[in-house]
């Protein structure tokens, strides 16, 4: 009797099949940065470091808070969604005519409550609770037809960031603040897992992963500085800096079956894949960004507003994948990621309480086309804002939207996944706040 | 300046004119494929039409070429007694094993009327001079000649009787002048041969560079001198899972582990080469594998009844068969000593040299450095990893010497991306998704029994049929390998037409087989 040949699938399994969870789910801004914290801002383009004048500069630019001289209180929270959003697939693989498209009906509620309480004329607190990064990316059909099944059929990233803050006026015309911020984070990420069928030299699937990792059982710590200026009283200019923010990830990864409906298969991929639950590990480098904007008073109601950040995404050089128990080797890779600007432009227009809103913003994307993937397509965009609001000295609201027009996100000639294609992507999100001032 | 560096020359001269395969995605007007089993697209142990149609020629062909691609086309039949190599497919083995067994055989030819040379001339077991020299096929001859006569339909009272491989290709090249393209991959069986066999002798496995120059150089003075033409190199043969699956350590056939005795690894036994002499201690009759020994598939058959096991170990104590020539001929064994394995290695290299400095401004595809990356770290395409694993990784068939069909696209992706990059061309790449997800096992036909004869292990019986596709030398020819069938390869063929009626093509590369 010959030696047999034992279905030698890969002690490396876990380690494919969350191969492809290194990177999260876009945002609109740039990279997974949700910047979308305020109303008002929100209507204006984003472009509010240089304005900073109710409670949302806590996110925008916590300077802002020292010129404001009322106990303040501002919640709100944002929608985030998408229009019809598509793949188109492209040779070698998945091949022209695979196509797929974005769940479009999946939506993100973001909520976010601002506080700012003066403590003497110079010293003020502020405290913010946001998630200034994160949502998702699911895919329609993902275990049928959805060719990047095995790369991600559902990515998830959710932070919840607690960020208090002093503000110190130095001069009538110049503060400055710092602050702490403890970010929550978790992961949802899935996948199918393929395997070739031995008994036809064809792959099929055999596995689904799914790696979740809760939100309130991670967390890391960082901080932030600002300083605001104002050189006449129509005129202010700003700059915040965020540090960098590594979150150190701890959950489990499943595996399930995907039956092939061969029942010898069946059982010698149960005889060799680790189906159950698994420790994991993981970790994500949140980036640095410092946002540098003015605000100009024109008189007669008209504000307008301009903005340049820069996020240092760079530090997103790499996402690990560990397997504590052994079961599987751990995962480093390199993600390739760049620094990447925003520039952004708003102008609000006041009519007595009321007062409209638009704005505009280019975002550049800071991921290399060889990594764009069905994990994340993010891309160049143009965005368009628009907003309204009502305010009194003790309490107002506030309403804005984007529409995001990704540009076509061609991945025809090189890529990490070798998943060749055009994305082809639209968003849309829109604000609410209230605010209340005593 | 003797004939072969005049003809060199010449050939050198005429390469220069090759202009660069047009830029853009123009499609030539013909297309012809020289080369060996790889290029006729050989399968699991056979060559038939389910396989042929994606060979890597014919999956080039729906992309360069505006014509129709012609296959010498192989029908797949039954198992048979015959001789006719077999096609494997992969069998259950409870409880939790698998292993190889045949499930249908070469039947007859299906396109042997066609009026003129195929357009896929891949001869397999050809080496580099056979596509010059091999001139004449005889269906009751040796094995090439047999492959000859269905490949090159060169035999007696045939109009091509006379030519060679490279003459047929001119036949169809030349009066295409510029619009037509030529690929050539062969040189592989010039190493494969001596892998596979166990016998690594210089001079009698393995040609020396200088034969190996003059006959490539005859291969290229042979070509129309308007013919663009693209080059692959030879890969690492030592790398392939016919080599590769079978540690050099015993395992337990049920876990795959490694078995430990006394807290260290147990090597299995040989009967040492020149560069590792084996002294015997008793009771085992052979010695133990050096590190870096590679044992070929064949062995598992003998590692099942206890050869190459210690008797320490519950073997038998007898040694693997190592190839070697002596007095009463050529000796085919199961084992690469690391010697051999660097000779092996070291030849690759200096025919690779060969073909790189002799191509001129062809298009040169590195098969050998592609090969490497994918044997050191497999393949990824769309989250799918596929590796060189026997059996489940996806690139080799069920002979584990020859690329699956999923391995064949990839050959074609990289002829495709050579040319793109060397040439500033666009042409589009293979879709994988037509290979990966379709589920290729042998086909025997409706009616006909799927495995004849029970499980067949993957044994010497198709170690034969593995061989008689990667005969390396003429001294291989007619080695008498245990229980090699001695009958004919591929069944008689039919007598070629002499006024063949005119047969109407049909554009895009596709084959009439498709309909």
């Amino acid at each position: 009797m010959s030696q047999r040949f034992r279905v030698p699938l890969p002690r490396v399994f876990l380690a494919v099949a969350v191969l492809g969870f290194l990177i999260c789910s876009p945002a609109y801004p740039s990279g997974f940065q949700v910047m979308t914290q305020g109303a008002r801002a929100t209507g204006m383009g984003l472009a509010f470091a240089g304005v900073a004048d109710d409670p949302t500069a806590i996110f925008y630019n916590p300077a802002g808070i020292a010129f404001q001289e009322h106990f303040s209180a501002e919640a709100g929270f944002a929608v985030l969604g998408r229009f019809p959003s598509d793949f188109t697939g492209a040779n070698p693989y998945p091949g022209v005519g695979q196509n797929g498209s974005i769940d479009d009906t999946q939506q993100f509620l973001v909520p976010h409550v601002y506080v700012v309480a003066p403590l003497t004329a110079e010293l003020n607190f502020g405290l913010g609770i946001d998630a200034p990064y994160g949502l998702g990316l699911r895919w329609n059909n993902p275990n049928t037809s959805w060719p990047g099944r095995y790369i991600s059929q559902n990515a998830v990233i959710r932070t919840t960031d607690i960020n208090p803050n002093f503000s110190y006026k130095l001069f009538p015309e110049l503060s400055i603040a710092a602050g702490a911020d403890y970010r929550f984070s978790g992961l949802q990420l899935e996948r199918d897992q393929a395997a070739v069928n031995p008994f036809t030299g064809s792959v099929v699937d055999v596995a689904h992963a799914k790696l979740y990792s809760g939100l309130t059982s991670n967390g890391g710590w960082g901080w932030n500085v600002a300083v605001m200026w104002k050189p006449t009283p129509a005129i202010g200019i700003g700059a915040s800096y965020r540090s960098k923010i590594t979150v150190d990830y701890t959950g489990t990864i499943t595996l399930t079956p995907r039956l092939s409906g061969n029942p010898v298969f069946d059982g010698l991929v149960a005889a060799t894949i680790p189906f159950g639950e698994h420790p994991v590990t993981s970790s994500i480098a949140f980036p640095a960004s410092l946002n540098t904007g003015a605000g100009i008073n024109f008189g007669d109601g008209w504000l307008l507003s301009l903005e340049a950040d820069w996020t240092e995404w760079s530090s997103f050089a790499a996402l690990n994948i560990l397997f504590p128990d052994g079961v599987a080797p751990d995962v480093h890779r390199p993600t390739a990621w760049t620094d990447s600007w925003a520039y952004r432009g708003g102008i609000e227009k006041k009519f007595g309480d009321w007062a409209l809103r638009v704005g505009y913003y280019y975002d550049n994307t800071p991921q290399p086309t060889v990594d764009v993937g069905p994990i994340l397509s993010d891309n160049d965009r143009n965005v368009y804002s628009f907003g309204f609001g009502y305010n009194t000295p003790q309490w107002g609201f506030d309403v804005g939207g984007l529409y995001i027009k990704f540009k076509h996100r061609d991945v025809l000639t090189e890529s990490t996944d070798n998943f060749f294609g055009t994305y082809s992507e639209v968003g849309w999100a829109g604000v609410a706040d209230l605010r209340i001032s005593f | 300046m003797n004939k072969n560096t005049l003809r060199f020359a010449a050939l050198t001269a005429a390469l220069v004119l090759f202009a660069a395969v047009p830029a853009g995605a123009q499609q030539f007007a013909q297309y012809v494929a020289l080369g060996d089993s790889l290029t006729a697209g050989w399968q699991s142990g056979c060559l038939v039409q389910r396989n042929q149609v994606t060979s890597y020629p014919a999956q080039l062909a729906q992309i360069l070429y505006s014509g129709l691609f012609e296959l010498p086309l192989v029908q797949e039949g039954p198992l048979t007694n015959s001789g006719s190599p077999k096609c494997l497919g992969a069998i259950f083995v409870p409880p939790a094993s698998l292993s190889v067994a045949p499930m249908s055989e070469m039947a007859n030819p299906l396109n042997a009327a066609l009026p003129q040379p195929y357009n896929d001339l891949g001869i397999p077991g050809a080496e580099v001079a056979d596509l010059t020299t091999l001139t004449h096929g005889d269906i009751n001859g040796t094995d090439l000649e047999q492959l000859s006569a269905l490949i090159l339909r060169n035999v007696t009272h045939s109009p091509l009787d006379g030519t060679s491989a490279v003459n047929q290709a001119g036949l169809l090249l030349g009066p295409a002048g510029s619009a037509g393209l030529a690929t050539l991959w062969i040189g592989n069986n010039n190493v494969l041969g001596a892998s596979t066999s166990g016998i690594v002798v210089d001079g009698l496995t393995l040609v020396s560079p200088d034969d190996f120059q003059a006959s490539f150089n005859d291969i290229l003075a042979g070509l129309p001198p308007d013919t663009h033409l693209v080059v692959a190199n030879i890969p690492n043969v030592t790398a392939i899972p016919f080599s590769t699956t079978i540690p050099p350590v015993l395992v337990d056939p049920t876990t795959r582990q490694p078995v430990l005795i006394g807290g260290s690894l147990v090597p299995l036994l040989g009967q040492g080469d020149s560069a590792y002499p084996c002294t015997p201690e008793p009771p085992n009759r052979g010695c133990p594998l050096p590190p870096g020994t590679l044992v070929n598939l064949p062995a598992s058959a003998l590692l099942g009844i206890g050869v190459g096991i210690p008797v320490e170990a519950g073997g038998t104590g007898a040694p693997l068969p190592h190839g070697h020539v002596d007095a009463t001929g050529p000796h085919a064994g199961v084992t690469l000593y690391p010697d051999e394995v660097s000779l092996l290695l070291e030849r690759t290299g200096q025919y690779n040299d060969i073909i790189a400095s002799s191509i001129g401004s062809a298009v040169l595809v590195d098969a050998n450095a592609a090969f490497n990356g994918i044997a050191a770290h497999g393949y990824e395409i769309g989250g799918i990893t596929l590796t060189t694993s026997f059996l489940t990784g996806g690139i080799f068939s069920y002979d584990g010497v020859h690329p699956s069909t999923i391995g064949y696209t990839i050959v074609a992706d990289q002829f495709i991306q050579a040319i793109n990059t060397q040439t500033a061309s666009d042409y589009p790449r293979p879709d994988f998704a037509n290979t990966l997800f379709t589920p290729n096992p042998p086909d025997p036909g409706t009616g006909a029994s799927v495995v004849a004869g029970g499980p067949w292990n993957y044994s010497f019986d198709m170690w034969s049929d593995v061989l008689g596709t990667t005969a390396a030398t003429r001294a291989l020819r007619g080695l008498a390998l245990p229980t090699v069938a001695t009958t004919r390869m591929v069944p008689r063929l039919p007598a070629p037409a002499r006024a063949p009626a005119a047969r109407e093509g049909r554009p895009g590369g596709k084959q009439p087989a498709d309909d």
